[in-house]
C-alpha cells in the first residue's frame, strides 16, 4: 500500500524527469527553471478547472500547450543570446529564470497556496489489505501515459527524429534540412508540455504554491539523474523508483529522512553509476 | 621596501585594506547603518572566497548558505554549551569549514557543470536537515541564541566596535585568498575553467586543485558565518537554506567573475540592496532574478569587469607578427641559459645516443574499432620526426596515448627509458614531455604572459601556492619565472604580446603562444598536433623556421603531426605513415613522400605493375 | 595587474556611497522641537512594525500592515491620540538578520516611540533579543513561541496570539470536548519552530491526563504525503488525532487518513489550519470530522455585527475585491492590536515617555476596539506587571455550511 502511493507519487515525478531529460538530449541545456513550468502547469489547471471552472478534461489538453508555449517563449527570448555563451552561464541563467517565474506567481497570487479538486472521487478500492483511491489510480496512469507518449513522440515521431539528429550532430542536422533554432524551440516546447502535464496531476495532491516548483526541480532532477541523464526510458523509471524510495523511507525510517533519502540515492548513483540506471552514449572528451 | 615588492603586495593589500576603511568610515554613520555595514563587508568577505571558485575555477556551487551556517553554528556552540572563548570557537568554525569543503570536494569534483551542482545542492540541503533534526544540539528550528563576542574580557557588544572587529578580522582572512588569487594558483584555477585537457597537459592536477580551492572558500565562508552571527542574536536553520546560496551566488557572477573584487564589490553592493530599497521589498526578488539574467546575457564576465574594460579594450587581432629570426635565435639561447630557474628536472636516461621516446607496440580499440594497432616507434634524443596519414588513420589517439589522456590496452610507452605506464597526465611534464593540440588550446582569458607561465610546470597545488606566496612578495625565484617566460615569448616573436588577452591572437600567433608555452619547460620532446594547419604559407614557413631554431638551440625532440606535407617534409628528418591504425611505412622524410605504399592509402593508386 | 590607482579609487568609491547612502536615508521625520522621548512630535506619533511582506508568509506581514493602516486612518479622522496622528512605517523582516536590521533602522535611524512585532517565530525572536536591550515599547502580535516571551522584559507586551503553553492545553480540551472517552491520541507535528513548541507543550500535558496511550509522529515542512505517520495511526486504532502544522498540511493528512484506515479519527487543528482553504482540500466527507481552535471571537465570514462590519473597511481598502483567503487571522489581528496600543497611548496622556507607556500597558483592563470607536473582531486584552499576556482566550471552531465557524470557548 506504500508502495501504491509511492508509485502514485512517482508516476508525476516521472512526467517531469521526462521534460527535463527531454530538453537536455535536445539542446544539451539542464533546465533548471523546469519546477516553475510544473508550477504554471498547477496555476493552469487552477485556472481552468476552479477559476473558470470548464472541468479537467479541457484541462489536460490546454495546459500543456499553454507551458509547452511558455517554455517555448521562454527559450527563444531569453536564452536564445546567452546559448552562444558557456555551460555555466546557461544553468545559472536557468536556475534564476525558475526563481523569477515562481517570484511573478507570487507577485500575482499573494495567497499561501490555491486548492484545486480531485479529477476523480469516491470510495476508494478494496484489495485485500491493501486501499487504492481512484486517485492514486488516475494519477498514476495518467501520468504514466503521458509519459509513453511522450516517450513515443521523441523516440519514432519525425519530430522526434529531428531532435536526435539535432542532440547527435547539430551540423549534421541543420545540413540536413532541420534548423537548430526551430528545433531548439520545439525541444523546449516538448519539454515545457511534459512539465505542464505534470502540473495538471500535481495540483489536487500537492496544491498550487511555489514550493511546487522547488520540489518539482528537485524530484525531477533527482530522478533523471538516477536514469540515466541522458535517457528517456531511464527518466520514467528514475521516477518512479525516487517516488518508492521516498515514501518508503518516511515510512520505515522518519519523515525527514524522505528528503534525504531521494539525496542519498541521488549521491549513491552520482558515485557508483554515473551514467545511470539506463546509460546510453558514452562520450569521448578529447 | 623595494618599489617592486610595493608593486607586488599593492593589490594583494588592497582588498584586505579597502575593507578595513569601509569599516573605519563606517564608524561615522548611526548604529543602524554600521550594522548594516557590517553586513556588507561580510558578503563582501562572502564574494571573495566566492569569487576563487565559482569566477575563477567556474564551478556552480549551491553550498554557500551551509557553509555559512557551518560556521555561526560551529562558532555558537562551543561558546553556549562549553564556555569556549570565542577566537578559539573562531578558529574551529573555520577549520570545520575546511572539512566540509574537503568532505564535499573530494567525491565532488569528479563532476562538472550539473551534475556538481546537484551534489553542492545535496549537500546544502542535508547540512541544513541536519542542523534542524539535533534539536538538543542546536535547537532545531527554533534556532539558538548567539551571546556577543568576546575577546580578552572585552565585549563587542555595540555596533561599532563590532564594526571594527568585522572589519579587522575580514581584512585578514581575505589575505590568504587575495594571495592566491593574484599569484599562479589563481591562474591556475582560470586554466582549468579554459580549458581542463590543457591545463593537466601542463600539470595542472585539476582535481586537487578544484578540492583545494572549495577548501579554501568554504574556510573563509564559515569563517564570515561565525563572525556575523553574533549580529544576528538568533541562528536557525532557515537562515542559510538554499535561498541563500543562490543568492550569494550573484555576487561574483554580478560583481564580476576574473578578479577577487569582483565578488567583493558585488557581494559588499548587492547586499545592501535589501536595505536600501526596503519600499521595493516586495519586488527585490524578482529584480534580482532580472538582474542576473540581464548580466549573463549582455555582461558574461560581470558588471564591474564590463565598467572596467570599457576603457581597456583588447587590440583587434593581428594578422601576424612580423618575426625577426635574429633575435628570435638569440632569445633562444638565452632561454637556454636562463639563471636563476632551474627547470624540473627530468628522470631517466639522457645522452644523445639514448632514444627520448620509445613506443613499444600499443594498441587501443574502441569496441570493434581498432584505433591504434601494434604501433611501434623510436624518437632519438633531438630527432625530428613526422607522423601522417589520411583521417582517422589514429594519428591523434597516437598521441593522447603518449601524452595519457588516453590508456592502452596493450604495449607500452617509455620517456627516456622510464615506463610511462602508471603516470597521470600531469606528471608527464615533470618527465619532459610537453605537447600542442589540434585546436589551438591557449588559455583563452589569460595573458600570453600567463599562458607560457603555466608552460613552466611545477603547477601542483603546493607549488603553485608557495609560488603564489613567492609572487606577492616578488621574490627573486617568481621574477627569475617571469623572465624565463618572458624569454620563450620573445623566443617566438611574441614578446610584444606578453600582456595581450590570448584571445586577441590571430591564429597564428596562437600556434606560437603554444610553442612558447610548450619549450619554457625546456622539455626533452614536444608533442605538435598539426601546428600549422589553418595558417597561412607564408606563416607556416616563420613556424617552420621557428621549430627548427628551438630544436637546433636547445635540442628539443618533436613529434609532429600534419596533413600539410610540403611542410612536414621541410621539417622532420623521419616521417611515419599510418593508415588504420597501423604505421605501414616509415623512413627518410622525402622518401615518404613516393613510397608506393603510401600513396596507395592517400589515393588509392592502383599499383603500377 | 591591478592598477593601484583604480584600487584607490575604488576604496573612496565605496566608503563615498556607504556615506551617501546613509545620508539619503538618515533624515529625520518631522521637526525635532521639545521631544521628552523619540519618535514623538507635537502633532504626531511615530509607530514602527515589523513583518513579512514577501515569501512564503507574505500572508501574515501583508495583511498586518495594511490593517493597522485601516485602523489608524480611522483613528486619524476621528482626530488621533490626545491631540496627535498616529503614522506607521512597516518594514519588512523575515530572517533574525533582517529582523534585527529592521528593528535596528525603526529604532536607531526612524527613531520611532513604540515598536509592533508582527511577525513570528525566529524572525521574531531576534527581534525581541534586541528590544529587550533597546528598551522601547514593543508589541508582539502574532509570535507564539517561548522565545520571545523568556526572559522577560519590562517593556515587551504580548497580544492577541496566547503562548503556546495556551493554545496547546485548548487543543487537547477541544478534542477531549469532542470525544470525551477518548484513550487513544494521536499527534502529528510538524519539525519546523511553531508545530514544535506546540508538542513541547501538548505532549506532557496528555501524558499528565493520565490513562491514555499517545503516538507522536512528525512530518517535514510542507509534506504532502502523510502514509506513513497515518498508517502508524490506524495501526493503533486512534480516536483522536491532534494536528500541529499549516493548512496545507492538516488538509492533506485528513484528507487521505480515510485511505490509510483511519477512517473514525476526529481531527484537532491548531489556529493555522483553521482557514476556509482547508475545506477543498480535505473534501466534503471529512467536514464532520474536523475541529480546531481559533484566536478572535468570530471567524472573519460570519455575519455576527463587528465581523461585517468590519469586513466592509477591508472591502473598502482593497477597492471591491478581497484576495482569496482574506480577511484572515492576521487581518483581524492587525486592526484590532493597532486599536489597543491606541488606547494604551492615550491612557498614557499627552506627556509621553516610555516609562509612561508601560505603566498604561501595565495596567489596561479589558481593552478592546470599540473603546475607540473601532469593531471588537478580537478578544480584549488584559495585562498586569507581571503577566504581559493581553489575551489569554481561546475559540473553539467547527465548520459548519462550508465556512468554519466559532462556536465557544475552547475551555
Amino acid at each position: 500500500m506504500i508502495v501504491v502511493g509511492g508509485l502514485k507519487v512517482g508516476a508525476i515525478y516521472s512526467l517531469a524527469a521526462l521534460g527535463i531529460v527531454v530538453i537536455y538530449k535536445a539542446t544539451r541545456v539542464v533546465n533548471f527553471a523546469h519546477g516553475a513550468f510544473v508550477l504554471a502547469g498547477a496555476y493552469a489547471t487552477y485556472g481552468v478547472v476552479e477559476a473558470v471552472g470548464l472541468g479537467y478534461w479541457p484541462a489536460y489538453a490546454i495546459v500543456p500547450l499553454a507551458t509547452g508555449v511558455l517554455a517555448a517563449a521562454v527559450e527563444m527570448i531569453v536564452l536564445r543570446p546567452i546559448r552562444r555563451a558557456d555551460i555555466f552561464a546557461l544553468i545559472t541563467s536557468t536556475i534564476f529564470i525558475g526563481i523569477g517565474l515562481s517570484e511573478i506567481y507570487r507577485l500575482v497570487q499573494n495567497t499561501e497556496m490555491l486548492g484545486v479538486r480531485n479529477p476523480v472521487s469516491g470510495r476508494p478500492i478494496f484489495i485485500g489489505d491493501v486501499i487504492i483511491t481512484k486517485e492514486q489510480i488516475w494519477v498514476f496512469g495518467g501520468a504514466l501515459l503521458s509519459s509513453l507518449i511522450g516517450l513515443a513522440i521523441f523516440g519514432y515521431a519525425p519530430l522526434g527524429r529531428g531532435l536526435r539528429a539535432l542532440a547527435a550532430n547539430p551540423r549534421g542536422a541543420v545540413l540536413c534540412g532541420y534548423s537548430i533554432d526551430g528545433m531548439n524551440a520545439m525541444a523546449w516546447f516538448l519539454g515545457g508540455a511534459l512539465a505542464g502535464l505534470a502540473g495538471v496531476f500535481a495540483a489536487p495532491s500537492s496544491g498550487v504554491s511555489p514550493e511546487l516548483a522547488v520540489s518539482m526541480i528537485t524530484a525531477g532532477f533527482v530522478a533523471a539523474v538516477i536514469g540515466g541523464f541522458d535517457s528517456l526510458r531511464g527518466a520514467l523509471f528514475g521516477g518512479l523508483i525516487l517516488g518508492v524510495a521516498q515514501t518508503l523511507a518516511a515510512a520505515y525510517i522518519s519523515s525527514a529522512t524522505a528528503n534525504a533519502a531521494s539525496f542519498l540515492l541521488l549521491f549513491v548513483v552520482l558515485m557508483w553509476r554515473p551514467e545511470g540506471l539506463f546509460p546510453e552514449a558514452k562520450i569521448r572528451d578529447v | 621596501m623595494s618599489r617592486g615588492r610595493l608593486r607586488a603586495l599593492g593589490p594583494i593589500l588592497a582588498p584586505s585594506g579597502s575593507l578595513l576603511a569601509v569599516a573605519i568610515v563606517g564608524l561615522l554613520l548611526d548604529t543602524y547603518w554600521q550594522y548594516v555595514m557590517a553586513i556588507s563587508i561580510s558578503a563582501a568577505v562572502i564574494g571573495g572566497a566566492l569569487a576563487m571558485l565559482v569566477g575563477y575555477a567556474r564551478c556552480i556551487t549551491l553550498t554557500t548558505g551551509a557553509m555559512l551556517a557551518i560556521g555561526a553554528y560551529a562558532s555558537t556552540l562551543p561558546v553556549v554549551h562549553a564556555g569556549v572563548p570565542f577566537l578559539a570557537a573562531l578558529l574551529f568554525a573555520t577549520a570545520l569549514g575546511a572539512v566540509a569543503g574537503l568532505v564535499l570536494a573530494i567525491p565532488g569534483v569528479r563532476f562538472r557543470s550539473h551534475n556538481l551542482a546537484m551534489i553542492t545542492f545535496v549537500f546544502q540541503a542535508v547540512v541544513i536537515i541536519i542542523l534542524r533534526e539535533s534539536k538538543t544540539l542546536t535547537g532545531g528550528a527554533e534556532g539558538i541564541h548567539v551571546p556577543p563576542p568576546v575577546i580578552f574580557g572585552l565585549s563587542f557588544s555595540n555596533d561599532a566596535n563590532f564594526l571594527l572587529l568585522c572589519g579587522a578580522l575580514f581584512a585578514l582572512v581575505i589575505l590568504p585568498i587575495a594571495v592566491l588569487l593574484a599569484g599562479p594558483f589563481g591562474k591556475n584555477l582560470r586554466a582549468i575553467a579554459a580549458n581542463e585537457n590543457a591545463a593537466r597537459a601542463f600539470g595542472i592536477d585539476v582535481r586537487r586543485y578544484l578540492i583545494a580551492a572549495f577548501t579554501w572558500s568554504s574556510a573563509v565562508i564559515a569563517f564570515a558565518g561565525a563572525v556575523s552571527a553574533p549580529r544576528f542574536r538568533i541562528i536557525d536553520p532557515d537562515s542559510y537554506g538554499l535561498m541563500t546560496s543562490i543568492f550569494t551566488l550573484t555576487y561574483p557572477i554580478i560583481g564580476g567573475m576574473g578578479s577577487i573584487w569582483g565578488g567583493l564589490v558585488g557581494g559588499g553592493v548587492l547586499r545592501l540592496f535589501p536595505e536600501l530599497l526596503r519600499p521595493l521589498a516586495d519586488y527585490i526578488d524578482l529584480a534580482f532574478c532580472v538582474l542576473v539574467v540581464g548580466t549573463l546575457t549582455f555582461f558574461p564576465d560581470g558588471l564591474a569587469s564590463a565598467v572596467w574594460t570599457v576603457g581597456r579594450r583588447g587590440r583587434k587581432p593581428s594578422t601576424g607578427s612580423a618575426a625577426i629570426p635574429g633575435v628570435a635565435v638569440a632569445r633562444i639561447a638565452e632561454l637556454s641559459s636562463a639563471t636563476g630557474f632551474a627547470p624540473p628536472t627530468h628522470g631517466g636516461r639522457h645522452g644523445a645516443d639514448a632514444p627520448v621516446l620509445t613506443i613499444e607496440s600499443v594498441s587501443r580499440s574502441y569496441g570493434a574499432l581498432r584505433a591504434v594497432d601494434g604501433v611501434s616507434l623510436s624518437i632519438a634524443s633531438g630527432a625530428l620526426h613526422g607522423l601522417m596519414g589520411p583521417n582517422g588513420a589514429g594519428k591523434t589517439t597516437l598521441f593522447n596515448l603518449v601524452s595519457g589522456f588516453v590508456r592502452a590496452d596493450r604495449g607500452r610507452v617509455l620517456l627516456s627509458g622510464v615506463s610511462l605506464e602508471n603516470v597521470p597526465i600531469e606528471r608527464r611534464i615533470g618527465l619532459g614531455m610537453t605537447r600542442t593540440f589540434q585546436h589551438a588550446a591557449t588559455f583563452q582569458r589569460l595573458s600570453c604572459l600567463d599562458n607560457v607561465m603555466i608552460g613552466l610546470g611545477r603547477n601542483t597545488v603546493f607549488e603553485g601556492t608557495s609560488r603564489s606566496i613567492a609572487a606577492a612578495l616578488d621574490r627573486e625565484s617568481f621574477r627569475a619565472e617571469r623572465r624565463t617566460a618572458l624569454s620563450a615569448l620573445a623566443a617566438v616573436g611574441l614578446g610584444a604580446r606578453a600582456d595581450d588577452m590570448a584571445s586577441a591572437l590571430s591564429l597564428g600567433d596562437q600556434r606560437r603562444l603554444e610553442i612558447a608555452r610548450a619549450i619554457a619547460s625546456r622539455p626533452r620532446i614536444i608533442l605538435l598536433d598539426e601546428p600549422v594547419s589553418g595558417v597561412s604559407a607564408e606563416e607556416a614557413h616563420r613556424l617552420r623556421e621557428l621549430l627548427l631554431a628551438v630544436n637546433r638551440e636547445l635540442g628539443i625532440a618533436m613529434v609532429v603531426i600534419e596533413h600539410n606535407i610540403r611542410f612536414l617534409v621541410s621539417l622532420c628528418d623521419r616521417i611515419s605513415v599510418m593508415s588504420e591504425g597501423k604505421v605501414i611505412a616509415e623512413g627518410d622524410a622525402a622518401a615518404m613522400v613516393d613510397d608506393p605504399r603510401v600513396r596507395k592509402v592517400y589515393f588509392g593508386e592502383r599499383e603500377v605493375a | 595587474m591591478v592598477d593601484k590607482k583604480l584600487v584607490h579609487r575604488r576604496t573612496i568609491l565605496r566608503g563615498a556611497a556607504g556615506l551617501a547612502a546613509a545620508g539619503l536615508v538618515g533624515t529625520k521625520p518631522g521637526s525635532a522641537l521639545a521631544q521628552s522621548a523619540q519618535g514623538v512630535t507635537d502633532d504626531e506619533i511615530l509607530i514602527g512594525a515589523l513583518g513579512q511582506l514577501n515569501g512564503p508568509f507574505a500572508f501574515i506581514g501583508v495583511p498586518g500592515r495594511d490593517n493597522m493602516q485601516i485602523a489608524i486612518d480611522k483613528l486619524n479622522a476621528a482626530g488621533g491620540i490626545n491631540g496627535r496622528k498616529l503614522k506607521l512605517l512597516f518594514e519588512q523582516a523575515s530572517t533574525p538578520a533582517e529582523s534585527v536590521a529592521a528593528a535596528k533602522k525603526l529604532v536607531e535611524d526612524n527613531k520611532v516611540f513604540v515598536l509592533v512585532i508582527a511577525t513570528g517565530s525566529t524572525g521574531a525572536a531576534a527581534a525581541a533579543d534586541y528590544v529587550r536591550a533597546a528598551k522601547i515599547p514593543t508589541y508582539n502580535t502574532v509570535g507564539a513561541t517561548p522565545i520571545i516571551r523568556n526572559p522577560f522584559a519590562r517593556n515587551v507586551f504580548h497580544g492577541t496570539i496566547p503562548p503556546a503553553s495556551i493554545t496547546g492545553q485548548a487543543l487537547i480540551d477541544i478534542g477531549f470536548q469532542a470525544v470525551p472517552k477518548a484513550r487513544k491520541v494521536g499527534v502529528l507535528a510538524g519539525t519546523y519552530a511553531f508545530p514544535q513548541s506546540h508538542l513541547a507543550e501538548v505532549k506532557p500535558r496528555l501524558e499528565k491526563r493520565g490513562g491514555l496511550e499517545v503516538v507522536v509522529e512528525q512530518f517535514d515542512a510542507a509534506a504532502t504525503d502523510y502514509t506513513a505517520q497515518l498508517v502508524s495511526f490506524a495501526r493503533h486504532q486512534v480516536e483522536l488525532v491532534i494536528i500541529l502544522g499549516s493548512f496545507k498540511e492538516a488538509g492533506f493528512a485528513i484528507k487521505q487518513a480515510p485511505e490509510k484506515g483511519l477512517t473514525d479519527a476526529i481531527f484537532v487543528v491548531d489556529g493555522s489550519a483553521v482557514n476556509n482553504a482547508i475545506i477543498p482540500i480535505i473534501g466534503p466527507d471529512n467536514i464532520k470530522k474536523v475541529r480546531g481552535y481559533f484566536n478572535a471571537p468570530y471567524f472573519p465570514t460570519q455575519d455576527d455585527p463587528p465581523m461585517a462590519g468590519y469586513r466592509h473597511l477591508l472591502i473598502e481598502k482593497y477597492n471591491g475585491t478581497l484576495p482569496q483567503g482574506r480577511p484572515n487571522i492576521y487581518d483581524l489581528i492587525g486592526y484590532g492590536s493597532a486599536y489597543v496600543l491606541a488606547e494604551v497611548l492615550k491612557k498614557a496622556g499627552r506627556n509621553l515617555s516610555w516609562d509612561a507607556v508601560i505603566g498604561a500597558w501595565e495596567t489596561i483592563v479589558n481593552a478592546k476596539p470599540s473603546d475607540l470607536g473601532g469593531y471588537d473582531i478580537i478578544f480584549p486584552e488584559t495585562v498586569t506587571p507581571t503577566d504581559h499576556q493581553g489575551n489569554k482566550k481561546v475559540a473553539s471552531a467547527q465548520i459548519i455550511n462550508g465556512s468554519w465557524r466559532v462556536v465557544g470557548l475552547a475551555s
